[in-house]
């Protein structure tokens, strides 16, 4: 008992004279710290900069894009013409049903155009290669979208191909 | 005792109420969808649903066609006959596009959908026309 108070007494000062112990720390330390500080900072200033620069650029390249190609802006409206193709089956009875049928046709490919170009299209590639030869190459498309008041201006039919040529005016508030 | 004015604008009036009343009654609607695939460039399939509603639609009559009516009132008949028209129209209300392409080894196939989702409409039968009208 009498060791055991004397052992936790001698402990207790031990871990007393440990804790006003002090790191000491040079001062070329520091001042190489405070260097390195300093040169973090520039790097971050000189970052700014360029990311100021590059937004510039971005933006300039914009106004360029904007100015070469039609973006539909605000209170502005947009024409868009394609035509569509379409073939009649071979099984028809009548000449008549022949020209509805490719008509039909051609109006579901002048709605897929108008689509792609109001829209866009989702493209995906695929390209087997074996023994360094292609052995199959293969591009998907597909596009999806909903289109209204688009109208029929011409419509024509030779040799069992009819062409309807198509046409829609969007504006910026038909997006909104 | 009434002047004759007076009598004159109540009997106005009352063929009016008849006559508006009789338009409501002969005024029913129809749920109607449509759908067609084009494979190739060929048409492959269409198909037109036409159905009488069970509940009663909500919605404000919009973009109306008026189509010929000499046979009753059978929807599908009056379509039958007008169908260039009846399709131009429904072409014209907005139809859901889905284009698939495909091109292996240089050879192309292509599937285009288009379709009307099922659609309420309004449909007034009258003497010697059909007004037909999607509500929205």
């Amino acid at each position: 008992m009498k060791y055991s108070m004397l052992f936790v007494a001698f402990c207790s000062i031990s871990s007393l004279f440990g804790a006003e112990q002090f790191k000491t720390v040079p001062t070329q330390e520091i001042e190489q710290n405070k260097m390195q500080l300093q040169q973090v900072r520039a790097d971050l200033a000189q970052a700014n900069n360029d990311l100021a620069q590059a937004n510039d650029i971005i933006e300039q390249n914009t106004r360029e894009m904007a100015q070469k190609e039609r973006i539909l802006e605000k209170d502005n409206t947009m024409h868009i013409s394609v035509v569509g193709q379409g073939v009649a089956p071979m099984n028809t009875t009548s000449p008549a049903q022949a020209y509805a049928l490719a008509k039909r046709a051609a109006v579901a490919d002048a709605y897929r155009a108008i689509a792609e170009k109001v829209k866009g299209v989702r493209i995906d590639g695929q390209d087997l290669i074996k023994n360094m030869m292609v052995k199959r190459s293969t591009i998907r498309t597909s596009v999806k979208a909903m289109v209204r008041n688009a109208n029929v201006v011409e419509t024509t039919f030779k040799e069992g191909l009819c062409e309807v040529e198509m046409e829609i005016i969007i504006s910026h508030s038909d997006f909104i | 005792m009434r002047s004759r004015d007076g009598n004159h604008y109540l009997s106005l009036r009352l063929y009016l109420v008849l006559l508006l009343s009789s338009l409501a009654l002969n005024a029913s609607e129809y749920l109607i969808s449509y759908r067609y695939v084009v494979k190739d460039a060929i048409i492959y399939n269409e198909s037109l649903y036409i159905s009488k509603t069970m509940k009663k639609c909500i919605g404000k009559p919009q973009n109306e066609l008026i189509l010929e009516n000499t046979n009753g009132n059978n929807l599908k008949t009056i379509i039958s006959k007008n169908s260039e028209q009846f399709y131009e129209y429904i072409h014209k209300l907005g139809l859901n596009i889905q284009h698939s392409e495909e091109t292996t080894n240089m050879q192309n196939t292509s599937t285009t959908i288009l379709t009307l989702k099922t659609t309420c409409f309004k449909v007034d039968f009258n003497d010697n026309f059909v007004k037909i009208s999607a509500l929205k």
